[in-house]
């Protein structure tokens, strides 16, 4: 459940520096039994007592004393004292308030103030001094700082020991995900079907479809059926991976192609990554993503046979548009140094020291460069199945990296259906973890690959982009998107934890070998889905997913007098510049406009449209002028606007631990609010309407006690203030997740100089 | 530049009003009509471009320069003197101060059935705020306006202070705006004060009467010892002002004060930033280096100083609970901006549609802001040195807390858009001349319409659906580069290419949402009415829903 904290009395002069009080320090700390809460399978490999975690960087005055253990899941800090500052605490089942798991762990700096020492710690390694103090940089952004003044030095040393070792595991099936599968397989031994596999029910509790995983024949046949697929077929002649160990089972390829062409041709492609149908419009384009053919003198023939077949698939043979990825996007490398320059520019580097060249600097990051590019890449792909009614393949060198991304918003631009909660999390098992992207590599969960890159985080982003532009065009809200980034670094779940399918089935049988367990039937250990979201949050917790602005498609809406529709007619747009063209300028026509300008929606030349007409680039600009002329229909294809002004900064995801950047009681989350209490309103109104048509059924009654909406109406006309806890970081909250200034109460204290701002060990001699 | 080219029929109506231009356009893909309408007192310069010579179908016409970001472009045929008439008429009535005519609003018969001019009556606005009390008293010292020709006639000023002590006073600050009352705490009666610089000078002058005014006020309020003066102005240019006989309150002359600089440039740095501001968002926005374009016009930076010193202000008197004084040099810009914005942060009455009318009345109108000055009203002369944005600045202020605070203020986006429209329109008499002394001599009140007067009858347009009322909230926004935003809506609202969604979607969604509860409601009353007209027994059937929502239930 939530803890809501009521904010603890702290009236005390904000005119002056807060007292450095020390007593805390002085005084004889507290001996209690502090156990930890462990997962099965999880165990206590060292701990530590008498630990301090410091809350702010310019006062000891809010620190909490309590017991620092390292399991081989996380790192916990076990303490009695309340969290101070704190208005709102966003719990996840698995993780205790002051939690780290260890897959989430960036960096672990330990430190010794008097021999004036630091070190990072690597695996193995030896610590040559007793550290008084231990900074854990996360991944999701965190900071944590722990200080030893009065712990036995030996036991600090070890627990630091103990943390770089498991944090930084030598195997994969070193990760806890299989102690803790290992378990209930155990604990279920009777069972052979010990775990339940499959998507999990949805945010909403009961009655929510399941996520489609793509493991099987039937789910891959009903998605071809859903988007009226026709030419194309559910193939198995990767049925236990014997064609290509990178590849899903099942997948689905063109109708013409035999079996037996495809076993062919599979050794002409990287990876043996052959041509995998990802979805089809409407109209019958299709949009297909494949890597490589490495045999330069198959090439040709290759390529043009794959693309018969693809014509073949298309109703009206329509040809065939390739987009060579690797040419026309920034690469995994560039995008991970985007990512770090971003981390260290939002979250590291002192915050009014970098006020002054902010937006420069952010520009420098070119974070949000490659977001848009990629969101005009797909854009770009949408008018070519769209409007061009050509089918689209994405190649890539594998085939696994940047077109999982462009496959995604392509088909989230696209289809509504993946802007729902059940469709947008099918998506990311069919084109991210099926299609074998690499999340063991990329989210670098065993810390030594070389090949980190946040290619998943900038999915999210760039699909937050989309909602941040059509707020009422997702079932989804933003604390969902941000949820599902940090599910990536618990490494719990089996969906973000391999490189390929095969790879599960692998590693854990082997796994399941060496402990004794009996498979049976299944292929592999059937690991908790990161969709079971039961597992992380309570069913409360769980509609702060629900976005109020969201309007489904089998809502029933009132068809008469003032609430037409929910679509967004015509009617309702009123400009005197609709139907203007784009490039009326403050109502005047410019002729440069006829020129395609640099990073605009224009297409310009590209070296892979060999095929092109010349009307290619005004094609695309009369389509997207003429989307951008009418009224979205938000169950409809949306597309992104990508000028400097649209492209943000997602705040939620980079700044939600940053005290500084916190409004109290502010930022989108309070109208949120106010929606969220206004839905429910009418939800239950909704819902009382039904009962009272269908007469007195107990039934409704039921449904009287579940509300899509986690902020709830307590009356009609609900006119109730602003909760106290809410903040633009809400439902998370930066106390105790970055070690900075003490930042509470008043904006003086922002203004007091002298204060200082950020630790100790720069000026610290490294050891080495 | 942009232009408008195969012009085929245009017809321009050069009414005092407006520039209304009703053309068809006979492009191929399209068949719509574009209307243009541009007020003329929004015209800033008028120019012919090309000559007899010019080559070219769109070489020759007239360039329009507009206060409110636009340029607008007229190529003209060269044939029958049609531009040299067009030229005239415009001039004419877009600059009436140059040929002895009135500004529209003197000609503007709009009626409306609220009068905005009864929004601001400043005796009640200080009743409201429980003045007077024992500590302060009106003044109708300058009824007048013999005291200070630039401030109201109605003063608030300390109770111990008399009129001659005021007079004495006025002749040490700079155009004699002597400290007075801006708004007081209800609770711990600290005060804002706002004033201009002393006349310091470059021998240090000082002034006893002034010294001691400043403890009086200081002694109004017992809970500090120390009253705080924050001059707007970057320290340099406060020591700059002695050269001109101005300055700032030294620490040997009033030993009871303690003075910060808030480091806010004055009108000519503004000005010149917004101008940045326009080159990069037109003719076209600059794509490719947004953000560091951005930067370097440096006008998120002013608006950041502008509101940290507003939260310093605020901050002090509600946490810190000291008295604040306020100045710049002259304290009819920086100074209104830092009082006012304070206000809005501190007193949320300030927030909803009627009190930021007074708000803009009070600290802006009635205390001198030379809005004749700064917009240029009619005045043909477009580089006169006093032209600056500092109201806008201030309307970007709050265009930014309303931001930061969805559900804080009363009023939309739409309100603030509208408010600077008519900032230049010269349809209403609200924001013509400097001060209250003029606006009185030319009888604005009984002659023009109040701009009120249109948003007043028509408030539903200008509210803001998540407005939460909320009482005794200070509002402290986070005045971070990271949070502010340039005002798209507002500076690049002409680009249809950057056009944000209008209706805002998420405003809309709410406003459907709230359609549809009216009409759940209306279905359950009707219903209820149904089965009650069935069912005698008045008693609720044993399977209503009042036990599980007796909220929803009683409703009905």
């Amino acid at each position: 459940m939530f803890s809501l904290k009521p904010p603890r009395p702290t009236f005390r002069s904000y005119l002056l520096p807060p007292p450095q009080t020390d007593d805390k320090i002085n005084s004889e700390p507290k001996i209690k039994k502090l156990e930890p809460v462990l997962l099965p399978g999880e165990i206590v490999v060292n701990e530590v007592n008498f630990v301090r975690k410091c809350i702010a960087t310019d006062t000891s005055q809010y620190d909490l004393w309590g017991k620092l253990i390292c399991s081989n899941f996380k790192i916990s800090f076990i303490t009695d004292d309340p969290m101070p500052l704190q208005r709102f605490h966003y719990r996840n089942l698995l993780l205790g308030e002051h939690d780290v798991p260890l897959t989430c762990i960036e960096q672990i700096v330990t430190v010794n103030d008097h021999k004036r020492k630091q070190k990072v710690l690597g695996p193995n390694q030896k610590l040559k001094f007793n550290p008084t103090e231990l900074i854990i940089y996360c991944k999701d952004f965190r900071i944590v700082r722990f200080r030893f003044d009065e712990s036995g030095p030996e036991s600090a040393k070890k627990v630091c020991l103990a943390i770089a070792h498991y944090s930084q595991p030598t195997d994969l099936q070193l990760l806890f995900a299989f102690e803790y599968v290992g378990k209930k397989y155990h604990n279920s031994a009777n069972k052979i079907n010990g775990i339940p596999s499959g998507g999990g029910s949805g945010p909403g509790g009961g009655g929510v479809q399941k996520t489609p995983l793509f493991e099987t024949y039937s789910d891959w046949d009903r998605e071809v059926k859903r988007t009226g697929a026709s030419g194309w077929r559910v193939c198995s002649i990767n049925e236990g991976y014997m064609i290509s160990t990178c590849l899903p089972e099942y997948f689905v390829v063109p109708s013409s192609l035999a079996d037996q062409d495809l076993k062919i041709f599979s050794h002409s492609f990287v990876g043996r990554r052959m041509p995998l149908w990802c979805w089809s419009h409407s109209n019958g384009s299709a949009l297909v993503r494949m890597a490589l053919i490495k045999d330069v003198l198959q090439q040709r023939k290759i390529d043009q046979r794959i693309c018969n077949a693809i014509t073949k698939s298309h109703p009206q043979r329509s040809d065939v548009y390739k987009s060579d990825l690797d040419k026309t996007l920034p690469n995994i490398q560039e995008i991970q140094a985007a990512f770090v320059k971003l981390k260290q520019l939002c979250v590291n580097e002192p915050f009014e020291e970098t006020e002054e060249k902010w937006l420069s600097s952010l520009e420098n990051t070119r974070w949000l460069e490659y977001v848009r590019a990629f969101l005009k890449h797909s854009a770009e792909l949408v008018y070519i199945l769209e409007s061009r009614h050509l089918s689209v393949v994405l190649q890539e060198e594998e085939g696994r990296d940047l077109s999982c991304i462009v496959a995604s918003l392509v088909q989230v631009m696209l289809d509504p259906h993946f802007r729902t909660i059940t469709g947008f999390q099918s998506l990311i098992q069919k084109e991210w973890v099926m299609a074998g992207y690499q999340f063991l590599d990329r989210c670098n969960h065993l810390k030594r690959s070389e090949k980190e890159s946040p290619l998943f985080l900038l999915f999210l982003d760039a699909t937050w982009q989309l909602l941040d532009q059509y707020p009422a065009a997702f079932e989804f809200s933003e604390t969902y998107l941000a949820v599902l980034y940090d599910s990536t670094r618990i490494s719990l779940f089996g969906t973000f934890l391999f490189n390929s399918p095969h790879q599960r089935v692998k590693q854990s049988t082997e796994f399941a070998i060496s402990k004794n367990i009996q498979l049976g039937d299944e292929k592999g250990l059937k690991f908790p889905s990161v969709w079971d979201w039961s597992l992380q949050f309570t069913a409360k917790d769980r509609t702060l997913f629900h976005n109020p602005l969201y309007i489904g498609k089998s809502t029933p809406c009132v068809q008469n007098g003032s609430v037409k529709s929910f679509k967004r007619t015509k009617k309702n747009y009123s400009s005197t510049l609709r139907g203007m063209p784009a490039s009326l300028k403050n109502g005047i026509i410019s002729d440069q406009d006829l020129v395609p300008r640099r990073n605009s929606l224009i297409l310009e030349a590209k070296p892979d449209l060999p095929q092109q007409p010349e009307s290619q680039n005004s094609g695309m600009e009369r389509y997207f002028r003429e989307w951008f002329s009418k009224p979205a229909d938000l169950h409809g294809v949306i597309l992104p606007h990508l000028s400097g002004t649209h492209v943000k900064l997602w705040k939620l995801c980079y700044f939600r631990w940053v005290p500084e950047a916190q409004i109290n009681l502010g930022g989108f989350i309070t109208a949120f609010h106010k929606l969220s209490v206004l839905a429910d309103e009418v939800d239950v109104l909704s819902r009382t309407l039904r009962q009272h048509r269908a007469g007195p059924l107990e039934a409704c009654y039921a449904e009287l006690d579940k509300s899509r909406m986690y902020f709830r109406a307590s009356g009609p006309h609900d006119a109730s203030g602003t909760p106290e806890f809410l903040s633009s970081s809400f439902p998370f909250s930066p106390v105790g997740n970055l070690c900075r200034r003490s930042i509470s109460g008043t904006p003086l204290s922002k203004f007091l100089s002298g204060a200082k701002i950020w630790l100790s060990t720069e000026t610290l001699a490294n050891e080495d | 530049m942009s232009l408008l080219r195969g012009l085929l029929g245009m017809e321009l109506i050069g009414t005092s009003v407006r520039l209304f231009l009703d053309f068809r356009e006979k492009l191929a893909s399209l068949d719509s009509a574009l209307i243009l309408d541009v007020p003329l007192g929004v015209i800033s310069r008028i120019e012919k471009m090309g000559g007899a010579t010019s080559r070219g179908e769109n070489s020759y016409g007239l360039d329009i320069t507009c206060k409110d970001m636009r340029n607008l472009r007229f190529a003209l045929k060269q044939e029958g003197h049609s531009r040299r008439d067009m030229f005239e008429i415009l001039t004419r009535y877009a600059f009436p101060l140059a040929h002895s005519l009135p500004i529209f609003a003197f000609l503007n018969e709009e009626k409306f059935n609220v009068d905005g001019w009864m929004v601001y009556n400043p005796v009640e606005e200080y009743r409201r705020q429980g003045l007077p009390n024992h500590h302060w008293r009106i003044t109708f010292i300058n009824k007048c306006y013999e005291l200070c020709d630039t401030y109201p006639a109605l003063l608030v000023v300390p109770y111990r202070a008399s009129d001659d002590d005021l007079r004495r006073v006025a002749t040490f600050r700079s155009r004699n705006r002597i400290p007075v009352l801006s708004w007081i705490h209800p609770e711990n009666k600290t005060v804002i004060v706002r004033c201009s610089q002393p006349l310091v000078g470059m021998s240090g002058k000082r002034n006893k009467d002034d010294e001691k005014y400043l403890d009086v006020i200081r002694e109004t309020n017992r809970q500090i010892s120390k009253l705080t003066i924050y001059d707007a102005r970057p320290n340099v240019n406060a020591v700059a002002n002695k050269a001109t006989g101005g300055g700032y309150e030294s620490d040997d002359a009033y030993h009871n004060a303690e003075l910060f600089f808030l480091d806010i440039h004055n009108i000519h740095v503004m000005r010149e930033s917004l101008k940045k501001v326009k080159d990069i968002v037109y003719p076209n926005v600059e794509e490719s280096h947004w953000l560091s374009s951005l930067e370097s016009t440096h006008w998120l930076e002013h608006i950041k100083l502008v509101l940290t010193g507003a939260i310093q202000v605020a901050d002090k008197v509600s946490s810190g609970k000291s008295s604040v004084l306020v100045h710049c040099s002259d304290g009819w810009d920086r100074t209104a901006q830092l009082t006012s914005l304070a206000m809005l942060m501190l007193d949320s009455y300030y927030r909803s549609i009627e009190g930021f009318e007074i708000l803009v009345q009070k600290e802006w109108i009635s205390f001198g802001h030379k809005f004749a000055s700064r917009i240029g009203h009619g005045d043909k002369n477009h580089a006169d040195a006093d032209r600056s944005p500092i109201f806008l600045q201030f309307i970007d202020c709050v265009w930014q807390m309303s931001k930061q605070f969805p559900t804080a203020f009363e009023f939309n986006e739409r309100f603030l858009i509208t408010i600077l429209d008519h900032l230049y329109s010269c349809r209403f008499g609200t924001f013509l001349y400097n001060c209250e002394s003029v606006r009185e001599k030319q009888k604005v009140t009984e002659r023009t319409v109040s701009l009120w007067s249109l948003i007043n009858s028509n408030k539903d347009k200008f509210k803001n659906p998540f407005y939460t009322k909320e009482i005794n909230r200070v509002l402290y926004p986070v005045a971070s580069m990271r949070h502010l935003e340039l005002w798209v809506n507002y500076y690049i609202r002409w680009n249809p290419r950057i056009k944000q969604q209008q209706p805002n979607p998420v405003e809309q969604r709410y406003v459907e949402l709230l359609a549809l509860r009216d009409e759940y409601i209306q279905r359950l009353e009707e219903l209820q009415l149904a089965s009650s007209a069935k069912l005698s027994d008045p008693s609720p059937s044993p399977s209503s829903p009042s036990q599980m929502m007796p909220h929803v239930h009683t409703h009905f």
